[in-house]
């Protein structure tokens, strides 16, 4: 195992699969399709990731390849955030002053809880959907869930199903809904760069993406706000869930829980009437 | 830690050279404009990656690599210009692309959990991330908007 843990350079398979991968997809480039309310962009990225998704059920990548491409994801991730930085430091002007919109968004982030949790009830799910609901899942979030409730707990099952969703579908996900709701809804492509930062670097990457492919011309700002954004998501977006996010989420779920089941009891009266 | 900084380097240059092609096929930046741009991000990757190995503190790599990706490129240190311009040949989305290549092939190994999953997580998982990103873009447009920005 150790032995293994470092060749994964030498894994020339996974480097030439990807490199064809990359030529195929950059080639097609980037497409944009107008759907009524708004712009889809379908970026080579997320064919990337597809196309890779899919190449896992052919005999071009075994078990080895996506083992060796799992452990090396954030050494080419901190690629992109070098990226990202170096973005940041010439625009740190805007930056400063846009300062307290950037630390104020990362309350935003509760919007999960106000959006997912209702229809989390409403789909019948009981504690599963503490752990679905308090954050976007990613592995601090998965850590504080575990630490608190224990990996077999319904919260702990529930953080869990969120991570899996977001690790395969996160990416395409965001980078579909950046570009329809910066065409559709009055936001300002600034607000929604900043929104970006949501602490995973490919979902930002993939949101932040569409953004660019939609408005070229802001490109610059657009990766500086969405690179200090996750910045700031990265260093206090834990803090704001052990001590905001997490208690609101317990707090509004037992409300929840007992309007569904006074409901449920009408319904029940009703019938028994 | 030597064995490690070792395939750091390595990885880390494959996956350059296979951005270099990308952002060449798809941004027609010819890879020896790119080079010095990718070799910049290069090292940037990895100072961040050993002071995350030998500092002591619970601070993972990446905030180190963005901070000194900022430091590096703000307008006045050394060499910043040379920094932002070099770097500015190597596309924000070609660097992606390789990197979700493997994320792709990674995921494959989740794709059994992905399809146990019930219906309603994956409901609940587009709310969870459209609540997010909605949340907070709303808030960073009242602010904006009130400071005057947009």
């Amino acid at each position: 195992m150790a032995e293994k843990q470092y060749s994964l350079w030498k894994d020339w398979r996974l480097h030439l699969i990807v490199l064809v991968v990359v030529i195929a997809t950059e080639m097609i480039g980037s497409k944009s399709v107008s759907i009524g309310v708004g712009v889809v962009t379908f970026l080579p990225m997320l064919y990337a990731i597809v196309i890779g998704l899919g190449l896992y059920f052919t005999p071009a990548v075994k078990e080895k390849q996506s083992k060796n491409a799992e452990s090396l994801i954030f050494l080419a991730v901190s690629l992109l955030m070098a990226k990202f930085g170096v973005t940041i430091g010439p625009s740190i002007q805007t930056i400063i002053e846009v300062g307290p919109a950037l630390i104020l968004q990362e309350i935003g982030n509760l919007g999960t809880i106000l959006i997912a949790l209702p229809v989390a009830v409403a789909l019948g799910l009981k504690r599963e959907s503490i752990g679905m609901t308090h954050s976007i899942a990613r592995e601090p979030n998965v850590a504080l869930i575990m630490d608190k409730f224990g990996l077999n707990s319904p919260e702990g099952r529930g953080v869990m199903s969120i991570y899996i969703f977001g690790t395969v579908f996160g990416a395409i996900f965001m980078g579909l809904i950046a570009g329809i709701l910066a065409s559709a809804t009055p936001l300002h492509p600034l607000s929604f760069a900043m929104a970006s930062g949501v602490g995973s670097g490919s979902m930002m990457a993939a949101a932040s993406g569409s953004l660019i492919a939609g408005f070229p011309e802001l490109e610059a700002d657009i990766l500086a706000l969405a690179g200090a954004s996750n910045l700031i998501s990265t260093g206090i977006g834990l803090y704001i869930s052990i001590f905001l996010a997490l208690p609101l989420t317990e707090k509004l779920y037992s409300i929840l829980i007992k309007v569904r089941a006074r409901k449920s009891s009408n319904v029940q009266a009703d019938v028994e009437a | 830690m030597l064995k490690n900084i070792q395939e750091w380097i390595m990885v880390l240059l494959i996956v350059g050279a296979i951005t270099l092609v990308g952002n060449w096929v798809g941004y027609n930046v010819m890879p020896v404009e790119a080079i010095p741009g990718i070799l910049v991000l290069i090292v940037i990757s990895l100072v961040g990656l050993i002071l995350g190995k030998i500092i002591p503190v619970q601070i993972p790599a990446v905030a180190y690599i963005s901070l000194i990706a900022i430091v590096v490129s703000i307008p006045g240190f050394p060499g910043s210009e040379y920094v932002v311009k070099w770097t500015t040949n190597v596309n924000m989305l070609a660097i992606c692309t390789p990197i979700l290549a493997y994320a792709g092939i990674a995921i494959g190994r989740s794709w059994a959990d992905f399809r146990k999953l019930g219906w309603r997580s994956i409901i609940v998982g587009m709310c969870v991330l459209l609540g997010t990103y909605l949340g907070s873009a709303v808030i960073a447009e009242f602010v904006l908007r009130w400071q005057g920005i947009i």
